[in-house]
């Protein structure tokens, strides 16, 4: 597979994104509100398309993002819709979203996402994702 | 010049439970610095987790829409200025107003649009905003303003309070006003 992987640390207003090809995972982890978020997820999204034209293996989204500006989640929506067109042609495609269950904000985000896309998507409560 | 007059100011703030209060160009790292300090306050009140996200977030949204707005309009420093407070209810809620100046008619359209929304429930909201998130982007606003209003009244236990303040100059003071 000749897709690149991705490594960008996290910052106060961004998060930390891995993309590993060879696993076939994208993890997003932390708040997302940068200013312009597609200067931030354009090459995320690209990753994304590249991947799902190289082959034919699964991808799983790890997501450990907590708030998310209006203009993150039209980024993380775009996303979505790359993996929702991806499941119509039978590709193995899900998504697991982690959340404090601390913060209810964070689930309720998560399962509107959900209610527009049919692939798998479990959002699941983390004991462990404290702070 | 008159010296400011800091124990007014004070008492100002003391009296209306102001936690935060800002006057100047907001730069990039400034929104971020005070989003933080604002946290740090919310977290130090035991603000609940998903509560003092909902403020931190209107925060955010408030400002970086005027950041856009101040660039894309080539505003110099005092045009781009924003005013923004941030107090405490009485009743665990917070309040966060932000101003800035905006075209005469820009902010006659901003006037509409929160009008527009005012009447809307919970769920009359969440369709316009997942309304508004399907819809074509405008090239000219890559920040998504008008889906940052609705998500603002979204997160407002009641309707948004704005209003005008005429300059004279063709432009206005705009303010806005989310209880949450």
């Amino acid at each position: 597979m000749q897709v690149t992987d991705l490594s960008i640390a996290g910052t106060q207003s961004t998060p930390e994104i891995r993309a590993d090809a060879a696993a076939g995972v994208l993890s997003l982890a932390g708040d997302s509100y940068p200013e312009n978020a597609f200067e931030l997820f354009g090459p995320v999204i690209d990753w994304v398309e590249r991947y799902l034209a190289a082959g034919d293996a699964p991808l799983r989204l790890d997501l450990r993002l907590l708030y998310l500006n209006t203009s993150s989640i039209r980024a993380v929506m775009d996303i979505f819709d790359l993996l929702e067109e991806a499941f119509t042609h039978q590709r193995k495609v899900s998504v697991d979203w982690f959340y404090d269950h601390r913060n209810e904000r964070v689930r309720e985000l998560a399962e509107e996402f959900a209610e527009d896309c049919t692939f798998p998507f479990r959002i699941l409560p983390d004991e462990e994702a404290a702070g | 010049m008159q010296s400011a007059d800091l124990h007014e100011l004070r008492e100002f703030c003391t009296e209306r439970r102001i936690m935060l209060c800002f006057n100047g160009p907001m730069s990039r790292s400034l929104i971020e610095e005070i989003g933080n300090a604002l946290r740090n306050h919310l977290e130090a009140d035991r603000v609940q987790p998903g509560a003092a996200m909902d403020v931190f977030a209107v925060y955010i949204e408030l400002t970086q829409n005027i950041r856009h707005y101040a660039a894309r309009m080539n505003y110099g420093e005092e045009e781009a200025s924003a005013t923004v407070v941030i107090a405490r209810h009485g009743d665990g809620r917070h309040e966060v107003s932000a101003g800035n100046v905006v075209e005469a008619a820009d902010a006659e359209a901003l006037m509409h649009r929160i009008a527009d929304l005012a009447p809307l429930d919970r769920a009359a909201l969440k369709a316009r905003y997942k309304e508004q998130l399907r819809a074509p982007r405008d090239p000219d606003s890559p920040s998504g303003a008008g889906l940052g209003l609705i998500d603002v009244a979204r997160k407002s236990s009641g309707p948004l309070q704005a209003s005008l303040h005429q300059r004279g100059d063709g432009r206005a003071f705009f303010s806005l006003t989310a209880l949450i």
